[in-house]
């Protein structure tokens, strides 16, 4: 039962994101397979170096590069989202994989989950 | 300082309804100041911003997204305070 974990919630602005990063965590870790797809505005939340404690937020760069060894299968970003914000490898966290999302790639997973 | 009529901040992403209303109802003499998920629009490349724009920097730090001085004036706390009160009138999208 694979589940793909929709991010398309801007980071920071309120907790829906990160309710959706804590889902995803959670199935990780009671051992189902689960991806996450950032697009439209979550892409926002791959970009390197982000300072969050400016805001008193915790940043989220760190899970996600250690989102593997927790068990999600893998991170994809949309690439026009990516290009529509001026994100590419150099800019974004590594361990990303770009993803054209109209090609199928939700087709390949029995759950698909958005919280927006 | 030049004075300024309107201040209009905007903590709502680009595709948010409130920020397109806000946006058309920018007059010359206002000022926007973006906060929040409003800073993303300045990596937006779908966007061009004009105008007197102001955006606040703790957001766009938490954002890692770079202050562009040409399109908006990265300003703290303090200043953002100190613009509300410059303004005749503000407005919170």
């Amino acid at each position: 039962m694979k589940t793909l974990v929709i991010m398309n919630q801007a980071p920071y602005g309120d907790w829906s994101g990160r309710e959706a990063l804590d889902m995803a965590f959670s199935l990780a870790a009671f051992d189902q397979p689960v991806a996450l797809l950032f697009t439209g505005d979550g892409v926002n939340w791959l970009r390197r170096e982000q300072e969050a404690a400016a805001i008193s937020q915790k940043a989220v760069d760190r899970n996600l590069a250690a989102a593997t060894i927790f068990g999600v299968t893998a991170l994809y970003a949309d690439q026009q989202s990516c290009h529509r914000f001026g994100l590419d490898q150099h800019t974004m966290i590594a361990g990303i994989t770009l993803a054209d999302t109209n090609a199928g790639l939700l087709g390949e997973y029995d759950h698909v989950i958005s919280l927006s | 300082m030049a004075s300024i009529r309107t201040l209009h901040i905007l903590n709502k992403r680009p595709g948010h309804p409130a920020f397109k209303s806000c946006l058309s109802s920018l007059e010359n003499q206002d000022a926007l100041l973006l906060t929040e998920n409003g800073v993303l629009a300045l990596v937006d490349k779908g966007l061009t911003l004009e105008g007197c724009v102001y955006a606040l920097s703790p957001d766009l730090k938490a954002r890692a997204i770079p202050g562009d001085a040409s399109v908006a004036q990265a300003i703290d706390y303090d200043e953002m305070v100190a613009l509300t009160a410059r303004a005749q009138r503000v407005i919170s999208w």
